[in-house]
Formats: structure tokens, C-alpha cells, sequence
């Protein structure tokens, strides 16, 4: 039996195109369409907590593939159940298209019609909806995440408000447009977020061109510290017959909690990791996706599965408290449900190994510190000295930047930290600030073309 | 179970200890690359920062982090003053917590970026 891993083909057997490049054609589409602009959705205090057009923006451009579109209610109820669309692929998410009474009422839309979707202020796409109907918010951002009581192998602890992804469904309005999306003016990413769009067809061709056949991913929404790059250097050394060609990063790019750092700084230090040679250019590659995390854990490592199968990955890192905040998961969660699956979630097997599951490889990774003893970067699978490690604690790193201390390049590359003091410059702060999360959601990472209807 | 604050060391700062005795007191982290004092706290006194500063949280090492910066530009100023690295200086500490708050006000929307050519 051979042991060559080849390219997993698209989750759900293709990738969604939904995108229309010719303007003339756009405006076709959208002719006569009843117009809405796209709002962010703001949590109880007004703050935004997410923006649906980076979701139609995953959709259109097959990041979510099969998904191609705002989910009916059969196929939410479907995905609360047992966490998969009607057409039975697997998927962690209900994903929707939520509207205010006042815009529905405004509006008077049916299901048969056709919307067409501004952002900020210029057309953007168009939804053909399907149905309409209601939900109830809490109810839905309780049964996305899971209970203690439905779901005991993973869940620890009731979600609350204090969880920024319950927090996004529970501040949806109550009415839905189910339907498919189409893009019809494209965006044009800004900077520094346009050389680091690859959308899966685009990062499938760029793999190609590279001669990678096996790729492992990076997910990321931090700037790297060395013990980061470590994770990446060792973990790709999985492969087949020999280690994985090329590493992946792939950045989460979407609203961000205070304290976290700036979304171009994320992007610019992990490029500085390969301009720097840490892990050299020819084997590092820096992209991104547009999504507000829900910090979901097992069920965001699914999607992240999904999102870097799609790209056109082999394999797929995860690290302990994948993608979590607080300790409402196991912090073995994702390893449970890539591990042996979680039955209360539909997954009696791995997620990879399950009827219509994914492709994509998952390699566990425990933590890597810094010991003394070994004089190096120490995997703590391998390193015996637990008494003499030292530990990288993002929020030690993190206030050792705050207070200007020059990290030693043990900590933080250099090259990386003056990408963090770059932004830090620039913005006036070296993290997320609620002025920051304000000005960010008005400008977004796009700018589009004025197109007249 | 007694916490742990660490108070990073550059240069500007282990000059102004010279002579007080606590050189001797350094710790060296990440090989060498680092200095700092590991300042032993009490459960009563992490208890009560806990409590004045919100964002505090005890992290996986049983240090205390993520408070204002202020907070430890001040336990510095203790340490240089008292020159000891005894309960003493969180007392003092938290005998400031009025004018720690009101400087970490206006941290919270700018903090002066290091004067590094980027």
C-alpha cells in the first residue's frame, strides 16, 4: 500500500464559484432588485461583534464549500442536531442571513425575490431568497456551542455571555433570509490584506505552481512568537514519504476582543517569519480568511478543517484549546472529535473517517517552551525538564510589549516585533482597542467599485 | 498557594538597583536573554488585585498578568524604593491602586510606541 498522500479533493466533491467578474453581468442581476445595506451585528453594548459580508464573501469564494448560502431552517435545525447540511456533508455552523423587522418590513420581500446587498453603500451582491422565518437568537447561539447536560464528552460549563461566539448568535435579529448569495461587484481586498488573498481555487493553483503536494495548516490570530514558529517548523514534518512541502498559514481575519493584536500586524509578522528565512519563503506561505470566530473549539476546528481542505491542504494542526476562550470545552476538545469523535455532536468516528467527513489530516500537537537545560526551543513531548521550562505565555509576551521591552529574539523574532511596533506606530497601541474594533468595521477589508443599477 | 509577579529587567532599571543588594536577586529566563525578578505574592494580596483590576488573571505558570501597565512600572518604583523584593512591596503596591487606575485610563486607548526604527 502506498503510503503518498495526494491533494484532498474540495469538501463536498467541488468547489462553490459564485462570483461574478464581469460588471456588465452583475448589473444584470441585480436590476430592479429591492436594495439593503449590510449592518454589522452589534452586541448589547453597540459594540460589532461580526459582519455577514465576510461570511458571503467565505461562501461566494468556496472557502465554506458546499455551503452557498443563508441556511433554510431544515438545514439549521439539521446542523443543531447533528452537524450536517441537507445535502449530508458535514459542517459545524448554522450560517444566516439575519434581518431587523424594520428592514423586513421596509423591504416587503417574499420568499421568491431577489435582494440586492450594498456595503458600504455600493452594490455588493444579491441573495434569491428562499424562505423567510424566525428564530430565536438565545436559543440558537445555546444549542450552536452545546451544553453540559446534550453534549458532556466536550462541554464543561453552561455558555454565557462572557463567550464572544454565543455572544454573536445571541445579538442576531430574529428574522432570517434563507437563500443563496452571489457576489456580483468583486471587492478588491486592501492593504495589507490584497497580497494575502488566495481563495481555495487561487491557493489550489498557487500549490501547483509551488510543486506543494502535501501542505500542512497553520491557523492562526496571533503574531508569532518563536514557540509559534517551532509548531510550525516541527509539526510539518509529518508528510508522507517525506515531510509536508508547504506550511500554510492561514490568518483568521475578522472582528477581533480587546487585547488582541491588530489583524495587519498578524498578517505582516507571519510574513516577516519567511522574509526573515525562519522558515524560508519556498516553504512558508501567508493567506488569510474572513470570519468572525466563534471560539468554538472543536466545532471551529471543524470549519477550519473544512476552510484548509477547501484551500487545498493535507493536514491541519491543532494545538490544546484549539480556538477557545475560556473553559467551556474540554481543552482536549478538538482532539476528541479528530481523535474518536463526539457522539452527541453526530461523530460516533473521526470527523475524517465519518460518511461525508473531510480529507484533510489532523496532527496534534502538544506545546513547545523554551528550556534552559536543553539550551532550545523544547517539544514538552520530548523535554523531561518540566521543572527548568519556561513557558511562552502569550500574556507574559504580551506585556513585555506593552511595557516596551525589546523581547530577545529567543521570544519574538526581530523582524516580527518591529512588524507589531510597525502597527503599534501606526495605530497608536500595540493591540485591539474599542476605537480600533469601531474604525475597523466601518472601512472593512475591502473597497469596491461604484456600480450603478 | 503563593503567586508569582514577574518584573522584567532592562537595562535602565537593573542601573537603578546597583548597589541595593538585589542584583543578586536576578533571574535569567529564555537562556540568558532575559532579566527579571520572579516577586513571590501572597494569596491575600493576589486576591485583592484580582479584584481592583479586571483584566488581571493568574496564568498557567501561577503568575499574575494581564494588569495595567502602570501596575508594573509601579511595582518597579517599589522594589527600586524599599530595595527589597519582601510583601512589603505589594503593600505599597496596592497602597497606589487610585493613581495606578487613573494612569491606566489613559493607557487604555494609547500607550507611546518604542522609539525602534522600524
Amino acid at each position: 500500500m502506498s503510503i503518498r498522500i495526494e491533494r484532498p479533493e474540495p469538501h463536498g466533491g467541488r468547489l462553490i464559484d459564485r462570483v461574478v467578474t464581469d460588471p456588465a453581468a452583475g448589473k444584470k442581476l441585480a436590476k430592479g432588485c429591492p436594495a439593503l445595506d449590510i449592518k454589522p451585528t452589534v452586541d448589547e453594548k453597540g459594540t460589532p461583534v461580526r459582519n455577514v459580508y465576510r461570511e458571503i464573501m467565505s461562501t461566494c469564494y468556496g472557502f465554506f464549500s458546499p455551503v452557498e448560502g443563508s441556511m433554510r431552517q431544515a438545514e439549521v435545525e439539521r446542523i443543531l442536531k447533528e452537524r450536517r447540511l441537507l445535502n449530508e456533508w458535514i459542517f459545524p455552523y448554522p450560517l444566516v442571513f439575519d434581518v431587523s423587522e424594520e428592514d423586513h418590513k421596509k423591504l416587503g420581500i417574499t420568499s421568491g425575490d431577489r435582494v440586492l446587498l450594498k456595503l458600504k453603500g455600493k452594490p455588493f451582491a444579491i441573495l434569491d431568497v428562499e424562505e423567510i422565518y424566525e428564530i430565536d437568537p438565545e436559543e440558537l447561539a445555546t444549542k450552536t456551542f452545546g451544553t453540559p447536560e446534550a453534549n458532556p464528552e466536550v462541554v464543561k460549563e453552561p455558555f454565557n455571555k462572557k463567550h464572544p461566539g454565543w455572544v454573536i448568535y445571541k445579538s442576531l435579529n430574529r428574522i432570517i433570509y434563507a437563500g443563496k448569495y452571489k457576489i456580483i461587484n468583486e471587492p478588491k481586498l486592501r492593504s495589507p490584506f490584497d497580497r494575502f488573498w488566495f481563495p481555495p481555487k487561487k491557493c489550489r493553483e498557487e500549490f501547483d505552481r509551488r510543486g506543494w503536494r502535501t501542505v500542512i495548516n497553520h491557523q492562526t490570530r496571533n503574531v508569532p512568537h518563536v514557540g509559534h514558529e517551532h509548531l510550525m517548523k516541527n509539526a510539518a514534518y509529518t508528510g508522507d514519504l517525506e515531510p509536508c512541502h508547504g506550511i500554510l498559514v492561514n490568518a483568521v481575519i475578522g472582528v477581533k476582543r480587546k487585547g488582541d493584536y491588530p489583524d495587519e500586524a498578524i498578517v505582516e509578522g507571519h510574513e516577516a517569519v519567511n522574509l526573515g528565512g525562519y522558515i524560508k519563503p519556498e516553504r512558508h506561505m501567508v493567506s488569510i480568511l474572513l470570519w468572525d470566530m466563534r471560539y468554538g473549539n472543536p466545532l471551529e476546528s471543524l470549519l477550519h478543517g473544512i476552510v484548509r481542505q477547501n484551500m487545498g491542504c493535507t493536514h491541519h494542526m491543532f494545538g490544546r484549546d484549539h480556538a477557545a476562550v475560556g473553559e467551556y470545552y474540554d481543552m482536549y476538545a478538538t482532539q476528541i472529535l479528530w481523535g474518536k469523535g463526539v457522539p452527541s455532536f453526530g461523530f460516533d468516528k473521526p470527523v475524517n473517517e465519518v460518511p461525508y467527513g473531510l480529507k484533510i489530516k489532523a496532527q496534534n500537537m502538544a506545546e513547545f517552551w523554551y528550556c534552559p537545560k536543553c539550551g532550545e526551543i523544547a517539544y514538552s513531548g520530548s523535554c523531561g525538564h518540566t521543572k527548568e521550562k519556561q513557558k511562552f505565555s502569550g500574556s507574559f509576551i504580551r506585556g513585555m510589549v506593552a511595557e516596551g521591552v525589546f523581547p530577545p529574539g529567543v521570544i519574538f523574532r526581530p523582524e516580527v516585533y518591529k512588524v507589531a511596533v510597525k502597527w503599534w506606530k501606526h495605530y497608536g497601541y500595540p493591540f485591539v482597542t474599542p476605537k480600533y474594533l469601531v474604525e475597523r468595521e466601518k472601512e472593512l477589508e475591502v473597497d469596491l467599485a461604484d456600480m450603478d443599477i | 498557594m503563593a503567586k508569582l509577579f514577574v518584573v522584567l529587567l532592562d537595562d535602565s532599571r537593573l542601573k537603578k538597583l546597583e548597589g541595593s543588594g538585589l542584583e543578586k536577586k536576578v533571574s535569567k529566563l529564555f537562556g540568558g536573554a532575559l532579566n527579571a525578578f520572579n516577586l513571590e505574592v501572597s494569596d491575600e494580596h493576589a486576591a485583592k488585585i484580582l479584584e481592583e483590576f479586571g483584566t488581571a488573571r493568574i496564568d498557567s505558570r501561577g503568575a499574575i498578568t494581564d494588569v495595567p501597565i502602570a501596575f508594573n512600572r509601579v511595582v518597579f518604583d517599589e522594589i527600586a524604593k524599599k530595595k527589597s523584593l519582601g510583601p512589603e512591596v505589594m503593600d505599597g503596591v496596592l497602597a497606589r491602586v487610585a493613581e495606578i487606575k487613573e494612569a491606566a485610563a489613559k493607557e487604555s486607548e494609547f500607550l507611546p510606541a518604542p522609539e525602534i526604527e522600524v
